[in-house]
């Protein structure tokens, strides 16, 4: 094997280009799953199962079956019902719903960890339902889940090039791309593999951080 | 990944247990990894004693099969309907490979961009998927001469609404372009000044269909009998009439063939005697004809002469 310098050099600016999207795509489905994860936890403890139940149906669906299925039916076969995405969209949207059936169960455990006590006080002080929510119950349950949460957001940076499957030319897809063209795989692919490690390992050192300071 | 939250809260004791077991388990692996490693470095040996010419052939011979990377593209190598291998270039090499001793053919299937470093890593024998001869190529592989020369052509939305006939049309009326992994028209479509960074890259034709069925492109380009094949089917897409590239300013006619490793120039040899005699004999027609090709595509151009560009 030899190793050519010159390759990752000429590879770099579509490296930039890759962990752009890459990077995008991973803050828009963390934006998307943080969001619609807390949605379901909520509509969860609805107190009617008409809600429970198709909430549980639909998330239990999309947690057991393959991302990588997921993303080929939103890409090549909602188009034949005339809803199209750009491939980018179509990934965000992907991931992000994916995840937000894991996220959810995060958020369902930090609200089950908040002691009953709270809510007995917030009954106590005769505070409405909403504010029981947004003021006692969410920031005590959120401050806890931060640090899980976070791992889906280094598990979610590495699904991402799953999304070389729908043509989004996210680093995988870059240096696939420059490989076919110039019939150099190492390179590129080192690079890549760096860069990986270079996003997440900090990632997981800032996590853990957090971690300390935010769960007593 | 499994669902969060599985502390079953036994962990201390159990995992004491067990320990034992995960050291076999962990030797096991490592044995199997052993294994590996020495397989490789067999691989690598076969791979680098090949300096006059390969000794491929006798080796396909003593096996009795060879190994043929297709793409699934139609009509030049795929599966059928029955589960059968056929298309141009696989029915193509079961006859002269017959001739050459070599009883059986068999399938590897790949992307076509994955068939060049595929041949190169001993994935299969031959790539056998009707592949363009062109410069870059040759310098990863040997090419027999080509058994057939093509035109290019796009699928569009029915009617072509923006009127694209050509890669100029392509560029003057800022279309959305899209082409498969791999595919020579990427270069093509860059020589008539579009920009690379803006091609949508799809893994083979049937995607691309799908972009411009779909909206996300107004053309797809590739060679003129894909092109006529997959769209076929299609109730909003077409393909336009088979036109010639520009290559240096200068038209620019392609010729697909065979592809070996470098180092396999004796199996090359022979395969180029017998295709000579199928071309003279005129069988390499009625080889081809099923597949949809016509005189016109039959060519006389040589391997070497479309490595030069």
């Amino acid at each position: 094997m030899n190793w050519d310098w010159g390759a990752v050099r000429d590879f770099m600016p579509h490296f930039w280009d890759g962990l752009l999207v890459t990077l995008q795509a991973l803050a828009l489905g963390s934006v998307i799953s943080f969001a619609l994860g807390l949605v379901w936890a909520l509509l969860m403890r609805a107190p009617t199962r008409w809600v429970r139940w198709p909430v549980g149906v639909l998330t239990e669906f999309i947690r057991n079956t393959p991302l990588l299925v997921q993303l080929f039916f939103l890409f090549y076969v909602l188009p034949e019902w005339n809803i199209t995405f750009s491939a980018l969209t179509t990934g965000v949207v992907a991931i992000g719903l994916h995840y937000s059936t894991y996220t959810m169960q995060v958020y369902r455990a930090g609200i089950e960890g908040v002691p009953a006590g709270q809510w007995e006080a917030a009954t106590a002080l005769n505070l409405p339902l909403r504010r029981t929510w947004t003021a006692v119950i969410l920031p005590q349950a959120i401050r806890r889940v931060v640090p899980a949460l976070g791992n889906y957001v280094i598990s979610m940076l590495k699904d991402t090039p799953m999304l070389m499957a729908i043509t989004v030319l996210e680093m995988l897809g870059e240096a696939r791309l420059y490989s076919q063209e110039h019939f150099q795989f190492t390179e590129p692919l080192t690079v890549i593999g760096v860069a990986f490690i270079l996003i997440s390992y900090p990632a997981s050192l800032l996590l853990r951080a957090l971690e300390r300071r935010l769960v007593r | 990944m499994a669902p969060p939250l599985r502390n079953d809260g036994n962990d201390g004791t159990d995992a004491q247990k067990r320990s034992p077991g995960r050291r076999s388990l962990l030797a096991g692996v490592s044995a199997l990894g052993a294994v590996g490693a020495l397989g490789a470095a067999g691989c690598t040996r076969v791979a680098t004693a090949s300096d006059n010419g390969g000794d491929l052939l006798d080796r396909l011979k003593a096996q009795g099969v060879v190994r043929l990377g297709i793409a699934g593209e139609i009509p030049f190598g795929y599966i059928d309907k029955n589960g059968e291998l056929t298309g141009e270039a696989p029915e193509l090499a079961k006859v002269i490979f017959k001739r050459l001793g070599v009883d059986r053919v068999q399938p590897v299937p790949t992307e076509f961009g994955s068939l060049i470093p595929g041949l190169n890593s001993q994935q299969f024998d031959v790539v056998s998927a009707g592949m363009y001869i062109n410069p870059e190529r040759c310098q990863q592989v040997v090419f027999a001469d080509p058994d057939y020369q093509m035109l290019d052509a796009f699928i569009v939305r029915k009617g072509n609404p923006k009127g694209l006939h050509d890669y100029k049309d392509v560029v003057a009326k800022k279309a959305r372009f899209a082409t498969g992994t791999g595919y020579a028209e990427i270069q093509y479509a860059v020589e008539a000044g579009y920009k690379e960074s803006d091609i949508l890259i799809v893994p083979d034709q049937v995607a691309g269909l799908n972009a411009v069925e779909a909206g996300r492109v107004d053309v797809f380009a590739g060679t003129a009998l894909t092109t006529r094949e997959v769209a076929r089917k299609s109730r909003k897409a077409e393909s336009t009439k088979p036109f010639t590239p520009l290559v240096k300013g200068k038209p620019h006619v392609d010729g697909g063939g065979f592809a070996f490793r470098s180092a396999e120039t004796r199996l090359r040899d022979a395969f180029n005697v017998e295709l000579k005699k199928l071309k003279a004999s005129g069988e390499l027609f009625r080889i081809l004809r099923p597949f949809g090709f016509t005189r016109a595509e039959m060519t006389d151009m040589t391997a070497k002469e479309l490595c030069r560009g």
